[in-house]
């Protein structure tokens, strides 16, 4: 079944509990975590507006990082990107490709949220919502919290006349339901998600298969090397029981097929602090 | 590299551990149903080995949330919120996730001291926790024998303070122990409460916050002050479409969640809650029912603020007057399921007294008070204390025991009185008029000798130098001490100061006395150890217990370890400790939060059984009997006033050392407006240094030039700034704003110090 967050914008306060229960419960060093909050508060005092960005894999269910990874380590799983650092060889096309700019290299591997694994896999709730003390986040079959995102959508209505769920259809269709406050653009979350241009010619070759066929021109010797990933990628899907939902949505992507730089205002991703740090344990 | 690797090794011990034992799991469709349910401590656990699950009560803040704690093999992995706790309710805070990072703190002070270098230089010598208590047990009987007990004061604070500040104080026989949490914190709101309803109110503010409708929040900061409990009731607040107000200079986490925002100037609250008063009394908008039921002198109100208009306000706290009445009327149209949430730290301006009544005053005249959605009648729980015999001064140490007697004539009665006839030395009834121990006040008898010298002080938790104003005074008071005794988990500044310094095994490693609270539902939580002591560091009551058999004071120790003293008090509610594991760690009794529950008699525990709107005794002491605006002090030219106030993955200044939340938020920042950082050549992210009315200099300093405060006040999250050696994460990081409040203002009620009458300007860019 495929699984999803719910994101409630309206409703974090910016503790942070979410980022520190992620690292606590993921066993990272303590300086990674996989959610990254900002304040985002716009206008000149003392008339202001605004909230916090809570900024996480958005698990999408056509997703670039699984679909340019030649090593297996991302697949989805119940509409969730996994990741299996085992298998990471370290390549950083996941980090170029996603159009959220969330994997980031951490030691070597590549690192991102990939919905608690083990947790929910033994049936429990990832640690973020677990813990969250405002009711910004929830966890469940995607349909009940697509049900719950319109829900809460319409009871804040009065407060925030803009208010809407982001994230049904974007790139696939997000593993991350959004109740966004105001219009997403404004709290960085675009419309159109899209792949960042830095992407290499290997890249270009292995990225999602809604861009390959326009670019299957410049390919020349590297179609053998985009096949055998297919195939790879196929295998994973099916090793791993993966959703096969993002193949019927491929093609509502091509409107972004041209690749654009990420917008300035783009959130950063969770990154490693300086390097002095011992875990202690 | 050597981190990742590390991380990566774990998460492969972590993988293969699965891969033996739980593979078939995999997809095997035990996803909850509901959208996200909070785990409960019977979940399915996602690791393999010996998994153990023990009750706790977090001490990462004084808010003490019930927690279960995993250990596998032994270690603890995770910490969450006990689904049973009323306060934690499944959920945890970011500190209260951090606690394991806490325990684990590589900084942690690992055995006892003794001083062998000057005071303040840090250089110690191990020693046997034997040799360590004998020398304690010397120089306290030393002092004991010259000055008698009183002379050593007992400073406490944190979970576990019970023990020092309460218990071993008045089995001493001192009268001069003392909590930050009081006067430094909330004493202001208790005293008010006292004098208007007969009770103080309680630092767990009892507000029904299910059934209210409108909230407003006066400097309280919900959000960035992370107490659990408050975040979840303000975010169902909202999330049910309730009213949140904020009256705040900064627009704080919460303003960002408000209807109404009103950037007050501060100090000047008082103006506001009086011309809100005027504004529901002119508009009849009051509940004239529970007026007439509950409360004494409403009259002499309604004369009070017939002046105090939006408009006097307004020109005073520099909000529209528009803005003052529309607010006051909301709260009106949602009364009685609306309240002015009283607060917890409230030591602003020392008028926090006046300013606290108020408060109280506008919730009653709404009739929020006794019913849902309204402030509801705290109810202690049921459990008989150890019995043991009378202690050598009766409710008078601990600080918060300290009332005066109520039996004696006159509003303010006899002071409890040491052993050899010595009262308080914090000058209650002279320099204010009552209240708990004043812990800033015991510090000028220290230099003094006025009225009695203070030669010995034990210090639990309590971080002298990042919590009292006028540090430099503070320094001074003990480099003048016979004998200073500090227990402690981390090598805090004051730390370097101390004779003795005694390490503490964090609540994770160790018991404590059952957390009994009065609450709604009053309840009876437990604290176990889910692993033992790291190092060689000891529990606050084992090292009580023992410091007590070696000054006389056994047979206040009778108890044969603390499972006898737990079980003893257990057994008195019909429950012990294999009942109380069985029930998930927490029993839960039944309150009377509402007036129905009292059956027709009054709750309110005022000499005329009342609410006292005009209060009779601070006529008779020579106070106000109603509230009156005084201003507070001005800014000198080219000063912002300093303010400060709490960021959520920090307690005090207890946690900016602790590994996981220093990455979070590692130094603070100073607030600035940016139309003021303009005017000043500064930008966003430079480090200046700051200087006080008093040219005490504190830095550097990250700015954040932001439009998210008034031009006329900074603002830094309290407790950055440590200048101790021993914090390696927290040393150097950020500045102190207890260091730049150099002065405070005395309140005359209550005895608080009032820190919010200091000002800074920038002095250099550093
Ligand atoms: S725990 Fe909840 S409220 Fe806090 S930052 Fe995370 S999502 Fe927001
Ligand atoms: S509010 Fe947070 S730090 Fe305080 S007791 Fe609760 S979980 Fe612990």
């Amino acid at each position: 079944m495929r699984q999803a967050f719910l994101l409630d914008l309206a409703q974090c306060i910016g503790c942070e509990a979410c980022t520190i229960a992620c690292s606590v419960g993921n066993e990272l060093p303590d300086e990674v975590t996989y959610i990254d909050i900002s304040e985002r508060v716009r206008g000149t005092f003392p008339d202001l507006v605004g909230g916090f960005d809570n900024h996480r894999c958005y698990h999408c269910g056509d997703a670039a990082c699984v679909n340019v990874c030649p090593s297996g380590a991302l697949y989805q799983e119940d509409g969730l990107t996994r990741l299996d650092w085992d298998a990471c060889t370290g390549c950083e096309y996941c980090v170029s490709s996603c159009p959220y700019g969330v994997p980031v290299m951490n030691g070597g591997v590549a690192t991102k949220c990939d919905g608690c694994r083990e947790v929910t896999r033994s049936g429990g709730t990832p640690w973020c919502v677990e813990t969250c003390p405002s009711d910004a986040l929830q966890f469940g079959p995607r349909d009940e919290i697509a049900a719950e995102a319109h829900r809460r959508t319409e009871a804040l209505r009065d407060k925030y006349p803009e208010v809407q769920v982001y994230g049904e259809s974007q790139a696939g269709g997000l593993g991350v339901l959004v109740v966004s406050p105001e219009d997403p653009e404004v709290m960085g979350l675009p419309l159109a998600p899209r792949i960042p241009t830095e992407a290499n010619l290997w890249q270009e070759l292995v990225k999602p298969a809604s861009f390959w066929v326009t670019s299957l021109a410049a390919i020349g010797a590297g179609v053998l090397g985009v096949i055998a990933r297919r195939n790879h990628m196929a295998e994973m899907q099916h090793l791993h029981g993966g959703d096969h939902a993002a193949a019927a949505t491929v093609h509502d992507h091509e409107q972004t097929a041209t690749p654009t730089a990420l917008a300035d205002d783009q959130t950063t991703p969770p990154s490693t602090g300086d390097d002095d740090d011992e875990v202690s344990r | 590299m050597a981190r990742a690797e590390l991380s990566i090794t774990r998460r492969q011990l972590l993988k293969s551990g699965l891969a033996a034992g739980a593979g078939g799991a995999v997809g095997a469709g035990a996803l909850g149903g509901a959208p996200a349910s909070a785990a409960t401590a019977g979940d399915p656990w996602y690791r393999t080995g010996e998994i153990r699950t023990t009750y706790n009560v977090c001490d990462m803040c004084p808010w003490h949330c019930g927690i279960v704690v995993h250990t596998v093999d032994g270690e603890i992995r995770k910490i969450d919120g006990n689904p049973n706790d009323p306060k934690a309710r499944g959920q945890l805070c970011p500190r209260g996730q951090g606690g394991i990072s806490f325990m684990n703190d590589p900084d942690r002070l690992q055995a006892p001291m003794v001083r062998t270098g000057e005071r303040g230089e840090g250089k110690f010598q191990e020693v046997s926790w034997d040799e360590a208590l004998d020398l304690i047990a010397q120089g306290l009987n030393q002092i004991k024998e010259r000055s008698g007990p009183e002379s050593v004061a007992v400073f406490g604070h944190n979970a576990g303070d019970w023990w020092w500040a309460d218990h071993f104080a008045q089995a001493w026989g001192t009268p001069n122990a003392a909590k930050p949490s009081s006067a430094l914190c909330i004493s202001a709101s208790e005293e008010a409460a006292e004098l208007t309803f007969g009770f103080p109110i309680g630092g767990y503010e009892p507000v029904d916050w299910d059934e209210l409708q409108c909230v407003t929040l006066i400097g309280t900061h919900i959000g960035e002050d992370a107490r659990n409990t408050k975040m979840q009731d303000l975010a169902n607040l909202h999330g049910r479409g309730g009213t949140i107000i904020t009256v705040d200079p900064r627009f704080s986490s919460a303003a960002t969640k408000a209807d109404h925002w009103l950037p007050i100037k501060p100090g000047t609250d008082t103006a506001l809650l009086l011309a809100w008063m005027h504004v529901i009394i002119e508009e009849e908008a009051y509940n004239a029912d529970f007026i007439e039921k509950w409360t004494t002198g409403f009259d002499r109100l309604v004369e009070h603020v017939a002046d105090k208009t939006p408009e006097w306000a307004a020109e005073i706290t520099d909000l529209p007057a528009e803005q003052i009445r529309e607010t006051a009327l909301e709260m009106a149209a949602n009364a009685p399921q609306a309240l002015i949430v009283p607060g917890r730290h409230v030591a602003w301006y020392g008028t926090d007294t006046q300013r606290m009544r108020a408060v109280y005053l506008i919730n009653v005249l709404m009739g929020s008070y006794g019913c849902e959605g309204c402030l509801h009648f705290n109810t202690a729980p049921y459990i008989d204390d150890y019995s043991l015999p009378p202690y050598q001064v009766e409710g008078s140490a601990g600080g918060c025991a300290a009332e005066p007697d109520e039996d004696d004539d006159g509003p303010l009665g006899d002071l409890p009185e040491g052993p050899t006839g010595k009262a308080r030395a914090d000058g209650v009834q002279e320099s204010f008029l009552q209240g708990p121990t004043a812990l800033q006040e015991l510090i000028e008898p220290m230099i003094t000798g006025d009225p009695y010298p203070i030669e010995g002080l034990i210090c639990y938790g309590t971080n002298l130098f990042h919590s009292v104003p006028m540090v430099e005074r503070t320094k001074e008071a003990v480099q003048n001490l016979e004998l200073f005794v500090a227990i402690d988990v981390l090598p805090m500044e004051h730390i370097a100061y101390a004779d003795v310094v005694l390490p503490e095994a964090t609540y994770l490693e160790r018991h404590d006395d059952l957390y009994a609270l009065a609450h709604k539902t009053p309840y009876i939580a437990l604290r176990e150890p889910a692993v033992s002591p790291m190092y060689d560091t000891r529990p606050g009551w084992w090292i009580a217990k023992a410091l007590g058999e070696r000054v006389g004071l056994e047979q206040y120790f009778p108890w044969d370890g603390i499972e006898d003293y737990l079980n003893t008090r257990l057994r008195s509610i019909g429950s012990d400790l294999d009942d109380l594991r069985a029930r998930g760690g927490i029993i839960v009794q039944e309150g009377k939060p509402f007036f129905e529950d009292f059956d027709g008699e009054s709750p309110f525990l005022t000499d005329s059984g009342k609410v006292e709107l005009y209060s009779s005794v601070l006529e008779e002491t020579g106070h106000d009997p109603l509230p009156e605006y005084e201003p507070p002090d001005e800014a000198p030219e080219g000063y912002f006033r300093l303010l400060y106030g709490r960021h959520p993955v920090h307690t005090f200044a207890k946690t900016q050392n602790t590994p996981a939340l220093s990455k979070r938020y590692p130094e603070n920042e100073l607030w600035l407006n940016a139309s003021q950082a303009a005017d000043l050549g500064l930008s966003d992210g430079q480090r200046v240094m700051l200087e006080n009315q008093d040219g005490v200099t504190d830095g550097p300093i990250k700015l954040k030039v932001t439009e998210r405060i008034r031009p006329d006040s900074v603002y830094m999250v309290h407790g950055f700034g440590h200048r101790s050696d021993g914090l390696s994460r927290a040393g150097g990081q950020g500045a102190s704003d207890n260091r730049l409040q150099s002065s405070y203002t005395l309140d005359p009620i209550s005895g608080s110090a009032g820190l919010r009458n200091n000002f800074v300007r920038i002095a250099s860019e550093a």
